[in-house]
């Protein structure tokens, strides 16, 4: 059960579909280990529900039914399997899956510091990146702040930074002013999902020189 | 805008489960393929479809009339999906129709995903049925107090929902600081019990 969640206005957005792919993507992770805020996504949807039923209805003509009347028996188009029946449970999201296309150890990781390695998932949003970052067992990610804004959402193992100890499934959201340093916990690797919408800067010494080379990689 | 909340056609079934016209028609399309249920139901749906589509005035008439022959065919593909114990059929055919837009604008956007909206749904067929009663049952209560609401709340709800803005686009459309929006929609949706877990 996650004790971290995302705020109400990511909750409201996602369910009105006007979040970004790649942050409606994290969001939908979170939900897959989280029936509280399932639940939460529900009862947003039926406010959306009651403003689109009480809307005043613009008329359609029978031209446009008989268009769909004649198009009944067309063959539904094969859509790829949806995401098996598995919320709540901690197996890493179906979503994530299909954007994974394999194993975490299939994925081409790429080495930033000792204890990080990172790699990035197509999402196709053209202003975030969605990446996953591997943490090693009590490995640092580097003291940093944010230029703009960083989702995260565990999926195995975990971290802990000044906030609290996050678990899989928990979510967190950092804004600009934010500085921190999460740092695996000791017994086991950590995975996690990182959606961002500007590269990270490092802010310790030893990291700093590192800051130019730091990119965003989007879509 | 309507009054909201007004019950309409809501009657017994045989079974002596609740039941109203709308999920009746959606029962028959895919029980019998019932052609005559799907043409009262797009008498009735098409045109708020519609209303959804042009809402915001972002999308043309032609992309709406597109949008409402895709969101129909989808209702008489997938009726068979369609569980009235979980959710009423308003609340289905708006699940459709908010999926087939995001859809749509991304495709105008020339916006290239693997991912379609309805990929975002977590599968809630593990759910209590206890659970899937409440949350059907919000839908109603719901529907009842949004009448209640000052109108400066409805408007961005409208604008979040119908429009589908986020809320920085809501805040510079009506001239608006960010924080009053968030707020209102926050002080909007405690109005209307919404339970959520505060971070
Ligand atoms: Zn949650
Ligand atoms: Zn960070």
């Amino acid at each position: 059960m996650a004790t971290f969640h995302p705020q109400l206005e990511l909750l409201t957005e996602h369910a009105a579909g006007s979040l970004s792919v790649a942050q409606s993507a994290c969001v939908a992770a979170h939900l897959n280990y989280c029936a509280e805020c399932r639940h939460s996504v529900v009862q947003l949807q039926n406010i959306g529900t009651a403003l689109f039923e009480s809307a005043d209805p613009v008329p359609v003509g029978d031209v446009l039914l008989n268009r769909v009347l004649a198009r009944l028996d067309e063959e539904a188009p094969l859509h790829h399997s949806s995401p098996a029946d598995q919320a709540g449970s901690n197996a890493t999201p179906a979503l994530l899956q299909r954007l994974m296309q394999g194993d975490f150890s299939d994925l081409p990781w790429r080495k930033v510091t000792d204890a990080l390695r990172i790699t990035r998932l197509q999402t196709g949003d053209p202003n975030y990146e969605f990446a996953l970052y591997h943490i090693k067992a009590g490995g640092v990610i580097p003291d940093h702040g944010h230029r703009g804004s960083e989702m995260t959402l565990i999926l195995e193992g975990g971290f802990s930074d000044d906030r609290g100890t996050y678990h899989p499934g928990d979510f967190t959201y950092r804004r600009q002013e934010d500085e921190h340093a999460p740092q695996a916990l000791a017994d086991q690797d950590c995975i996690c999902l990182a959606v961002l919408d500007a590269p990270l800067r490092f802010t310790g010494w030893k990291y700093r020189w590192m800051n130019p080379f730091l990119r965003l990689h989007a879509g | 805008m309507q009054v909201v909340g007004e019950k309409q056609n809501v009657w017994t079934a045989p079974t002596g489960r609740r039941t109203d016209e709308w999920s009746e028609c959606l029962t028959q399309i895919a029980e019998h393929e019932d052609r005559a249920a799907f043409t009262r139901l797009f008498r009735h749906f098409a045109p708020l479809i519609k209303a959804f589509a042009l809402s915001g005035s972002t999308m043309s008439a032609t992309h709406a009339d597109e949008l409402v022959q895709e969101v129909m065919l989808k209702v008489w593909q997938k009726a068979g999906a369609f569980n009235p114990e979980k959710a009423a059929a308003s609340t289905w055919v708006y699940t459709i129709a908010r999926n087939c837009r995001t859809d749509m604008f991304r495709r105008l956007q020339k916006f290239d995903t693997p991912l379609a909206a309805e990929d975002f749904t977590p599968e809630q067929d593990g759910e209590e049925p206890f659970a899937q009663l409440q949350s059907k049952r919000s839908g109603e209560r719901i529907r009842e107090m949004m009448a209640d609401l000052p109108a400066d709340q409805t408007q961005i709800l409208a604008k979040v929902y119908m429009e589908g803005k986020s809320h920085a686009e809501a805040a510079a459309e009506l001239d608006l600081p960010l924080g009053t929006v968030k707020s209102r929609v926050r002080l909007a949706i405690q109005k209307l019990q919404v339970q959520f877990e505060r971070v």
